[in-house]
């Protein structure tokens, strides 16, 4: 009852400022970028111009397989950020602003609010995903070659666990520190930080949130799910839990006001 | 009976005593205000209370409360500069903190559109917050604190970012509300107190250095004064009354004579009886009641 009523103001007010518009547009254009246009790349090359005649390109042959993992590669990079940046204030702002001090004193469990808040950034970050793959996959099927069905649903859900965990990060930040600016830093430099850790030490942590991506390669191009990937899947949920419950307890023993 | 009790209340923040100890109880139905200069610490009593902050030491007793339930049923809290979500509207606004207090939907509506009309703000309740001004803001605040019908209302400084029209509105609702709840507000203005409030906190660098009903405070604190004049040169009298026993001291301010005294109930007989067996042509005779400011200044500069 109360989850609702912050849940659907929450959603409200994406829809208000337009984030319901504006997030699926780009995640839509960062997922059919990159096998579009290595898909048009000869032709583009040709009217740009400034070829010697004769020349002769030769790509090599794209895979349907490689062309969606094109669309992951966009995600993981700028996709990433985008979701950092419009979930630096869900709780931040509002405690920024003083909102939360008028909101708090009504009497809302901080569990509640907390989740509620997280679950409406992460439907609109769901929805935003899942447009940009299902144009990614059309393209892909279109241009490259046919992916399944399962295929595809394979992709798309193991990678959602990645993004999820990246919103309930930063939703974890937004309760440690009240200036979203910083909320947005902590998130990218904790990700640098793990990307790092997991180049370094790939071989003995097989398991890694970060591994997702590495695994889900062998996924498609295989066709079998491996276990690592399950592993992996299973630690990030787990790992995104223990934030959620870490961040209601950072939030009962703050302060809500200075 | 008592809403709340508070009992040895402490407050550091960074090292800093801000609070040093706080001892006192809010009676039901009472208007109270919590008097204090700038700094004194009243916006950290009133969010303490409020359960925004966490006392380093003593306790805040609701009573009456059920057991384990949640003290934020009981409290209705208007921040010193309340925030809203600027693109909701007054009464989406209202709904939802209602909703939040756990009122169902249409509850929440039918009590959203009654304090609208209540703090005269109903026909910009469809309007986006955004284009309301300080004083239908701070009227949309206490509005959102008595949405869920607290019975203690805390609300900091409600009418001192006000302009005149806005400030006499605000006290207005506040007398109407006095009917109703509780009310703890604080103010470092005097005259704002003196109207409304029943009882007195003074806070001044984080104790209370004087508290009980306004008019006991007014008694206690009464100077023995008398202010006289004469229709003729009250120069004429200043003698006479001045070699009274009863008098301690006499001045002249201007044609006035201020007459210091030991016992205002004595002196008032003799200086009258005087008046009128001498036949002293008295135009005035005024017990000079010390306003709270004296009171206030008195202890605040101590």
């Amino acid at each position: 009852m109360q989850w609702m009523t912050v849940f659907s103001k929450e959603l409200l007010e994406d829809w208000r400022s337009y984030k319901w518009i504006w997030v699926p547009l780009v995640f839509i254009l960062l997922c059919i970028m990159d096998p579009l246009s290595s898909y048009y790349l000869p032709q583009i090359l040709e009217a740009v111009g400034g070829l010697p005649d004769g020349t002769v390109i030769e790509m090599p042959e794209t895979l349907p397989e490689e062309a969606l993992m094109m669309s992951l590669a966009q995600l993981s990079m700028i996709g990433v950020m985008i979701i950092a940046a419009i979930t630096m204030g869900v709780i931040a702002g509002e405690r920024k602003s003083g909102v939360a001090e008028l909101v708090l004193v009504k009497p809302i469990p901080y569990l509640t609010y907390i989740t509620a808040k997280w679950a409406a950034k992460l439907l609109l970050i769901f929805s935003s995903y899942l447009l940009g793959m299902l144009a990614s996959w059309y393209y892909v099927n279109l241009l490259f070659g046919e992916i399944s069905f399962l295929k595809f649903m394979g992709v798309f859900f193991f990678y959602f666990i990645w993004l999820a965990f990246v919103t309930t990060l930063s939703v974890f930040y937004n309760t440690t520190v009240k200036v979203p600016g910083l909320v947005i830093s902590y998130t990218l430099l904790t990700l640098i930080v793990m990307s790092v850790l997991y180049k370094i030490f790939a071989h003995i942590m097989p398991w890694f949130p970060n591994s997702i991506s590495t695994h889900l390669m062998r996924f498609v191009m295989e066709n079998n799910i491996p276990g690592e990937l399950w592993g992996a899947a299973g630690i990030t949920a787990v790992l995104s839990v223990i934030l959620l419950v870490l961040s209601n307890y950072v939030f009962k023993t703050k302060e809500m006001a200075d | 009976m008592a809403v709340i009790k508070v009992q040895g209340l402490k407050k550091k923040f960074k090292g800093a005593e801000i609070i040093k100890g706080l001892d006192f109880q809010l009676e039901t139905g009472r208007c109270v205000a919590l008097l204090g200069p700038n700094g004194a610490g009243k916006t950290t009593t009133l969010r303490i209370l409020s359960g925004l902050l966490k006392p380093t030491d003593g306790t805040v007793l609701f009573e009456g409360r059920e057991k384990n339930r949640d003290i934020r049923h009981f409290i209705g809290y208007l921040p010193q500069y309340p925030v809203f979500h600027s693109w909701m509207s007054g009464k989406e606004f209202l709904v939802y903190v209602g909703m939040l207090a756990h009122l169902p939907k249409k509850e929440a509506g039918e009590r959203a559109e009654k304090l609208l009309k209540k703090v005269d703000i109903y026909e910009a309740g469809n309007r986006k917050i955004a284009s309301y001004s300080g004083g239908m803001r701070q009227r949309l605040g206490i509005a959102q604190a008595m949405i869920h019908q607290p019975q203690l209302l805390l609300l900091d400084e409600p009418v001192s970012a006000l302009d005149p029209i806005g400030r006499r509105e605000v006290l207005t609702l506040m007398e109407e509300l006095k009917e109703q709840t509780t009310i703890l507000f604080s103010t470092h203005i005097l005259g704002d107190a003196e109207e409304i409030c029943d009882d007195l906190l003074l806070l001044h660098k984080g104790k209370i250095v004087e508290k009980g009903a306004i008019e006991e405070l007014r008694n206690k604190n009464q100077s023995a004064k008398f202010e006289l004049k004469f229709s003729s040169n009250s120069l004429t009298y200043f003698e006479r009354i001045k070699s009274m026993d009863i008098v301690q001291d006499c001045l002249m301010v201007k044609s006035e004579i201020h007459v210091q005294v030991k016992d205002i109930e004595k002196a008032r007989q003799q200086i009258l009886a005087a008046s009128i067996k001498n036949n002293w042509p008295l135009v005035k005779f005024e017990l000079s009641r010390t306003s709270l400011e004296d009171l206030f200044m008195k202890v605040v500069k101590n």
